[in-house]
């Protein structure tokens, strides 16, 4: 297993240095937001459904048609409010739009993992995850911020991150 | 509780039919297949009744545990499914474990963390999944499917290192089984001391033609972790059978013909206030069967009985695709 030290530090995200890439801290982390659907709900804006990369994810994940601000077309639920997402992808939101918190990401499906890599391309991304998500079988820059290791794939990914999910 | 129950949950839009067996289920998988929907179904059911426009059908009481209240709620619930949505964070306390280990419920708990206090199967672990829509109706119908399959954690393996979870009777076997031949005398076999430390186990052998051999029946909790290890590493091979109690029950050692009807349907015997999980019932059905036989067994103490050659052939004959000849 290669495993690459990582020096460039970004900055810090509630106390911890994180690095301009996707950054995990796995295993139970207090200060995360655990309940994703509750702070959604709460906290959410008009402006972040009608996003064009919201509307995009929420046709991918959830298969749904974003009709305006507060109404989306399910195939199964018929028309809904955003409350009324998946809890993947009400996640992917509060991710791409608070990126000063920690989320809680095993709020989502491995369906949800390739936005996951794709939102900390656009910019650095901290999240916290209480399970092994897939990655799938291409290659990425992944820190494991519990021992502050960087990996690129989830043959590297596995044998680090298992020992604290 | 006991039994297979089956549960049917509709409304004008979706349905859902499943069947719960054990006391403990866990639905995973991707977003968007509807696991939240269902368990706000079974509450709005519960709740408000047919006037709900919800209809569920089972013959047994379906119920949802949630918030901070969790306790006082769940001492009130008796032969009942109960169901936990994710964002329950009290699902992964050592006090839930705790607290429903006695109970006469089953538990169908939504969630994607291992919840390694929790005794469950690898058998139990659901995803949910579109079975499609009939006729002229508008209603999308809804499954479970096992995440994991048989073939996943039932390979063919020709191992140079095993590693058992048992530390015991189960780890004393499969030492006595590689001391056997000129071949299995170079096999390592180590036991993990536990379900917790399999993962460490398998990731400090790399390289080795590895075989896992751990109860299925409590392993659940684990299974994501050495699946995506299977899945990065072909040397690494999984057998998750109930328990090796359960193997030396299906093995025919004890020539009683009640066993295997007992295996076949063990749903129909296992009380779930009694036995956290099928392998303690195993367990305790071999301790009672050999009682007072030359096979008496003991969980501690491997009786040397079980280690002559009649007996490790009939048990080995149930590892199938397992070669440790």
């Amino acid at each position: 297993m290669t495993v690459v030290l990582y020096s460039v530090i970004k900055g810090k995200i509630m106390g911890m240095e994180v690095y301009k890439m996707l950054n995990i801290y796995y295993g139970n982390m207090p200060e995360a937001v655990f309940n994703t659907e509750v702070y959604f709900k709460n906290a959410y804006e008009d402006t972040w459904i009608t996003d064009p990369l919201a509307k995009e994810m929420i046709l991918d994940v959830d298969k749904s048609v974003v009709l305006d601000s507060a109404v989306i077309d399910s195939p199964v639920m018929g028309k809904i409010a955003p409350v009324s997402l998946s809890g993947g992808v009400k996640t992917l939101i509060l991710m791409d739009n608070e990126r000063s918190r920690v989320f809680n990401a095993s709020a989502c499906g491995d369906n949800c993992a390739k936005w996951i890599l794709k939102l900390a391309e656009i910019s650095d991304l901290t999240i916290n995850l209480r399970h092994l998500m897939d990655f799938g079988d291409g290659t990425f820059n992944i820190c494991i911020l519990n021992t502050n290791q960087i990996v690129h794939s989830m043959k590297e990914l596995v044998p680090v991150a298992g020992l604290y999910v | 509780m006991r039994g297979k129950h089956r549960v049917i949950v509709q409304n004008k839009r979706i349905r859902y039919d499943f069947k719960i067996k054990r006391n403990i289920t866990i639905i995973r998988g991707d977003s968007a297949t509807g696991k939240t929907t269902l368990v706000d179904m079974v509450r709005e059911y519960f709740e408000n009744g047919d006037s709900s426009a919800v209809v569920l059908d089972c013959d047994k009481q379906c119920t949802v545990l949630a918030g901070r209240t969790w306790e006082a709620q769940l001492s009130v619930m008796h032969d009942s499914i109960v169901f936990i949505d994710e964002g329950n964070d009290f699902v992964t306390s050592r006090e839930f474990a705790s607290a429903i280990q006695k109970t006469d419920n089953y538990y169908v708990i939504v969630t994607r963390e291992g919840l390694p206090a929790l005794p469950y199967s690898v058998d139990e672990i659901y995803g949910i999944r579109n079975s499609g829509k009939y006729g002229t109706l508008k209603r999308t119908y809804n499954e479970f499917y096992n995440l994991y399959q048989s073939a996943d954690y039932k390979q063919a393996a020709r191992p140079k290192k095993l590693i058992t979870e048992d530390s015991n009777s189960g780890f004393q076997f499969f030492q006595s089984v590689c001391k056997r031949t000129e071949r299995t005398r170079n096999i390592a076999c180590i036991s993990a001391h536990g379900k917790s430390n399999i993962f460490d186990a398998v990731i400090n052998s790399s390289g080795e033609d590895i075989l896992v051999i751990a109860d299925g029946a409590a392993f659940g909790s684990e299974m994501e972790k050495l699946m995506q290890i299977v899945k990065s590493y072909p040397n690494v091979k999984l057998y998750l059978p109930e328990s090796f109690e359960w193997l030396v029950l299906k093995s025919g050692l004890l020539s009683d013909g009640n066993t295997a009807r007992l295996l076949e349907h063990p749903w129909e015997q296992i009380e779930s206030s009694e036995y956290f999980s099928w392998e303690r019932y195993f367990t305790t059905l071999l301790i009672q069967y050999t009682q007072d036989t030359y096979l008496k067994y003991s969980k501690k103490r491997l009786n040397p009985a079980y280690i002559q050659e009649k007996s490790i052939n009939k048990i080995l004959a149930v590892m199938k695709w397992i070669d440790l000849e």
